[in-house]
């Protein structure tokens, strides 16, 4: 981010703009409007079922919105879906590959899919890079949850795309997969490229995200840098009520959205 | 943010490059699946050779019906069974979700997989048709031989579009293989009777005009171009009438997902 004085230009990686998706008779997604800078990891927090999937579905193309606009980029992804899906990785909530194939043959698939030609060297290469150099001639179901992750990730950024979804990366992974995880999506963050993540986890988010928006019922509730929620919000009786002692992005989070539990 | 931002240059797939890759990994997946290459040869060979040793092999229509019924239990088994269990399956698995946020547009992904189909029912029917000239001494000018082919992925078109319209209709893993075997009854076996009337003449007309009927009628047709008669014409009008509803059913109210 800009230090203070310094006129910071940010090219956007993703612009959504009033976004609506409904399934049947429900609302989905209610009029979400986000932007990402190059660069930038944005972190869409939300209960179960307040639409964070869903708006990650209609930018992946997965599902057709009812209305509103989304620009990858340059490329408007509504009048050109494919140049924005290879503009962009993507790695969904719950992934699978072919279970006939191999992971050496799954990386070779989803290569040549983004148009990049790979060696069996440079497979090799970039298996062993995740550390699944020996598992190669697995199958996906063989490898373990984290293992499963790494593989997705690196599906996700074969083809080395500016933008990077992330739908709940971490979820279900130990500390230690879950570390190496984060490891990984901080070093695409170094080189720049930008990333949009959903997650539950609160310290994640504050660790790792320069911005987040709290989404709920379809709607987004609020959007700023981690510490800069905090500080918008501490005040708030509803904050204040869940709150003990400092308040925490976890405190915002529950006071906005409510303490009821959500399927 | 970083400030080393380099942008990546960004060059899209080709429609070449795309299908060649998807045609690759559902071939190797097909190759591999044990289960499927079993469907392939081993029942239409065995009605081959059952049909062959049958004592009422005459009243189904001789050797060369018996070649054309083998060849349609083949296509039939392939699309009906193999195609749509794995379709099911890896809609099931969400493959086909992560296929379709690649920029590949989704008719490649159905294309290939139905090309990959395809392979195989030319594959059993040229193992089939050295198995006949084995086994039934039924041999065949080249013309014929080339038309069967053809033939065969007219055939295709029904039972493909069968599996499809299953695979539409039906979300759940295992509806789908129970309905499919279900649905070998009316569409494929009962074709079996489509040259005999051991059961009347009402029910070998029904029979005759059933999806595995018109295909035995067109195959058995396509062995023998110098007899394609009115009739074959009408079987494979009857067939290209029956691809065209099955596979408009299957299109119209496939889901790429089950959730």
């Amino acid at each position: 981010m800009s230090s203070t004085g310094e006129i910071a230009i940010h090219r956007l990686a993703l612009q959504v703009e009033d976004l609506h998706v409904s399934y049947g008779a429900k609302r989905a997604v209610d009029g979400v409007s986000l932007e990402i800078n190059e660069g930038e990891i944005f972190g869409l927090l939300g209960p179960n079922g307040a639409g964070k999937t869903s708006t990650l579905s209609a930018i992946e193309g997965l599902v057709r919105p009812d209305s509103g606009s989304i620009r990858v980029g340059d490329v408007d992804a509504g009048a050109n879906p494919t140049a924005a899906k290879a503009r962009m990785g993507v790695q969904l909530q719950s992934t699978s590959f072919q279970s006939d194939l191999t992971i050496r043959e799954i990386v070779r698939l989803y290569a040549g899919l983004y148009g990049v030609s790979l060696s069996p060297v440079e497979i090799g290469d970039l298996l062993a890079d995740v550390h699944l150099g020996e598992e190669a001639s697995k199958r996906f179901s063989q490898l373990s949850g984290g293992q499963q992750k790494r593989v997705s990730l690196l599906i996700a950024t074969i083809h080395d795309p500016p933008l990077v979804l992330l739908d709940e990366p971490t979820a279900g992974l130990d500390p230690q997969a879950r570390r190496q995880l984060w490891d990984r999506i901080e070093r695409l963050r170094d080189i720049g490229r930008s990333i949009l993540l959903t997650t539950h986890s609160m310290e994640e988010a504050q660790a790792v995200c320069h911005r987040v928006a709290i989404i709920d019922r379809g709607k987004l509730l609020t959007v700023d840098t981690p510490a800069g929620l905090i500080e918008k919000h501490k005040d708030d009786p509803r904050v204040r009520k869940v709150a003990h002692g400092q308040v925490t992005l976890e405190d915002v989070f529950i006071g906005l959205t409510g303490s009821e539990l959500r399927d | 943010m970083s400030s080393q931002a380099s942008a990546p240059l960004i060059h899209p797939p080709t429609l070449s490059g795309i299908l060649r890759a998807l045609f690759q990994a559902d071939l190797t997946a097909q190759l591999r699946n044990g289960r499927a290459l079993l469907l392939t040869f081993f029942p239409p060979i065995a009605v081959l050779y059952g049909l062959s040793a049958g004592k009422r092999r005459a009243q189904l229509g001789g050797p060369i019906v018996d070649v054309a019924l083998a060849l349609t239990l083949g296509i039939a088994l392939i699309a009906i069974l193999g195609y749509t269990a794995s379709v099911a399956r890896d809609r099931e698995l969400g493959v086909f979700q992560r296929l379709r946020v690649t920029p590949a547009p989704t008719w490649t992904i159905m294309v290939s997989r139905l090309a990959v189909q395809i392979l195989s029912m030319l594959a059993m029917t040229v193992v089939v048709l050295v198995a006949a000239a084995v086994v039934e001494k039924v041999t065949l000018d080249p013309t014929a031989y080339l038309l069967t082919l053809a033939m065969v992925i007219v055939s295709s078109a029904v039972f493909l579009g069968v599996g499809q319209a299953l695979v539409g209709l039906i979300k759940s893993v295992d509806t789908v293989n129970a309905v499919g075997r279900l649905s070998f009854l009316p569409l494929v076996a009962l074709g079996l009777f489509g040259h005999s009337d051991i059961f009347g003449t009402t029910f070998e007309t029904i029979s005759r005009w059933s999806p595995g009927g018109a295909v035995a009628t067109l195959l058995s047709g396509a062995m023998q171009p110098a007899a394609w008669s009115a009739d074959t014409w009408w079987a494979f009008l009857a067939s290209v009438l029956y691809a065209i509803v099955f596979a408009g059913v299957g299109i119209r109210w496939f889901q790429w997902s089950t959730r």
